[in-house]
């Protein structure tokens, strides 16, 4: 059990340096901070009196050393937790300063749209599978399907429209200054937003493990000694149905975290998607880089504690 | 009963004809008797946007321009990036997956690292770093979102390849003395490339989709209108407040075809009972 883990991270280690790597001398090669640190002078390499600035920032940013070089100092402040300067006029904060009070919106906002997209998900498959091919699985059926088949951000739009012009029923932007309760209820809308899909795809996977759990020798045998059809379901078909909706759920969350950029976007909510796209268009590769590396580690972290929850929930998969 | 589950059914067709009808609509859009999408149709003593009426079906944007005509030119955009999209995906990654399919080894274990990685990118984030970093033409756009198809194609490709060149009438190629190349081009590929339509109908809705996306970060095609483009325009709180059928008139239009695209793309892979598809 012990090795399984270990081998599971060190893939994610490695994992995470190949898209380090790649990332950084993908941004190095091909974008142009010094534009964004010293403005239209950086373009003026005429000029003697720009040459000499652009030499010192080149300097003050350590630009003008190796690839090699400036990967291998990235990664060395990376492990100490610096994220570095950002490539700005000033080049304050420092990222992880800006990380440190974006993070925290982004994270909530997914792990809200997760706990909804399950909360939703169970009781529906719950449903959908005890009254399989009737009327309302039927219906609940075309309903997921709708549900799939519609963009984060038209939903997003959509919901904006009925929830919160039409109905008024939540608040249509985020104040990053109210207290902690109300920018949870203003998160309520994008989260949702997030969630919708998602549970519409768990719902789905549930179900069909759902009834062909119910179809089993041992579930017949608790209905024969006369335990209730909603007893038999909670207590023990829903268990044993639960390993495509994990394994998807590790999956899912790097379609969310794509998701979330998107709708942040969409409700100004200034988490570290709209920290990315602004950081992306200005060239500010320090900043690029955290966002990237915080959002892939996530993802192939949960990943990584999927495939061993995973092994706990059936051992045959260690081999 | 037996018949009915053989055939794909009613709404295959009716998918079909749909992404058919929406398909010529865009490729003879300019010769179609359409309001033209960048002209502003003032209306004298009124101020735009205008809603739906006899004129104008979906109404007008905000400088009177005629919202069906522009749904209708968007789907231009948006179709050749869906997919121009996944016949990038579907070229490589198929091209990958067949190849270390065959010959495994040392081909499978380079091939299986590129897609890992590949697949360790939230697939959005990808997107943004390649189209920030590249300009933002079509062919850009489009070929950044079909990176995002080689790793599922390549996945699918490799796993049929791997049961296909088992079986019989591989080894009998084989032992007539074919080459390598003619049992991938003869045998192989005929039997891989129906699991992979299945799979690139659904490839397509999801990078129409991803345009969207990107639309909304600011990150789309610099040039001409998208489906994703129009949605943002009419986005706005004002807007949608008091003209909501400008992003709602695309928004149809975007949902429709998804869902072509899905039901199609879902039937298909039941028909061919393609089990192992991750995507």
């Amino acid at each position: 059990m012990l090795s399984y883990v270990a081998q599971r991270l060190m893939l994610a280690v490695c994992l995470l340096l190949a898209v380090s790597a790649l990332t950084f001398s993908g941004m190095n090669l091909l974008g142009d901070p010094l534009v964004n640190i010293l403005g239209p002078i950086a373009a003026d390499t005429e000029n003697p009196k720009s040459i000499a600035l652009i030499e010192a920032a080149e300097a003050e940013y350590h630009l003008d050393k190796s690839l090699p070089e400036r990967y291998v100092r990235w990664l060395g402040d990376l492990v100490r937790g610096d994220l570095g300067v950002q490539f700005s006029s000033t080049g304050e904060p420092p990222v992880s300063n800006i990380i440190k009070e974006r993070a925290p919106r982004t994270a909530v906002l997914l792990v809200m749209a997760q706990s909804l997209a399950v909360l939703i998900s169970i009781p529906w498959a719950l449903l959908a599978a005890s009254r399989a091919r009737r009327p309302a699985d039927r219906i609940s059926t075309v309903t997921s399907f709708l549900l799939i088949a519609l963009p984060n951000f038209a939903l997003a739009v959509i919901l904006k429209y009925l929830l919160a012009i039409k109905l008024g029923w939540f608040p249509i932007t985020y104040t990053a200054n109210d207290p902690f309760l109300s920018r949870i209820y203003q998160t309520f809308l994008p989260a949702l937003t997030i969630a919708l899909p998602a549970a519409a795809v768990y719902q789905r996977l549930l179900r069909t493990d759902l009834i062909t759990t119910l179809q089993e020798d041992f579930i017949l045998m608790a209905r024969a000694k006369g335990v209730s059809k909603w007893k038999v379901l909670l207590r023990h078909a829903l268990r044993p149905s639960f390993f495509s909706f994990i394994t998807v759920f590790g999956i899912n969350t790097g379609a969310l975290i794509g998701g979330s950029l998107v709708v942040e976007t969409i409700f100004r909510i200034p988490g570290l998607g709209t920290t990315i796209v602004e950081a992306i268009i200005r060239d500010d590769f320090p900043v690029v880089l955290a966002v990237v590396m915080i959002a892939t580690s996530v993802f192939v972290l949960v990943n990584v504690l999927v495939d061993i929850l995973y092994s706990f929930l059936d051992p045959r998969v260690k081999r | 009963m037996t018949a009915a589950r053989r055939g794909l059914g009613f709404g295959f067709w009716l998918s079909i004809s749909w992404l058919i009808v929406i398909s010529l609509a865009a490729i003879f859009a300019p010769w179609l008797p359409l309001k033209d999408p960048g002209e502003n149709y003032i209306v004298a003593g009124a101020r735009p946007p205008y809603g739906p009426s006899s004129t104008h079906w979906l109404g007008t944007d905000q400088d009177a321009r005629d919202v069906f005509a522009r749904t209708i030119f968007g789907a231009r955009t948006s179709l050749v990036i869906g997919f121009g999209a996944i016949s990038f995906g579907i070229i490589l990654g198929g091209t990958l997956g067949v190849l270390s399919g065959y010959f495994r080894g040392w081909t499978d274990r380079i091939a299986s690292i590129v897609m890992l990685i590949l697949l360790s990118f939230p697939g959005l984030i990808l997107a943004i770093l390649i189209t920030a970093l590249l300009d933002r033409g079509l062919a850009t756009i489009a070929i950044t979102l079909g990176i995002l198809g080689v790793a599922p194609v390549g996945r699918l490709a490799r796993a049929s390849t791997l049961v296909f060149a088992e079986r019989d009438f591989v080894t009998a190629a084989r032992a007539i003395g074919s080459s390598n190349r003619r049992i991938i081009v003869r045998e192989l590929l005929p039997n891989v490339v129906i699991p992979m339509a299945a799979l690139s109908l659904l490839g397509m809705a999801i990078a129409i989709v991803a345009e969207g996306g990107l639309a909304f970060l600011g990150l789309s095609v610099d040039e001409g209108v998208t489906w994703g483009k129009l949605i943002l325009l009419g986005a706005g709180t004002r807007d949608l407040e008091r003209a909501p059928w400008i992003s709602f008139g695309p928004i149809s239009m975007l949902f429709l075809t998804v869902l072509a695209l899905n039901y199609a793309g879902d039937r298909l892979r039941d028909y061919f009972d393609v089990k192992d598809i991750t995507l």
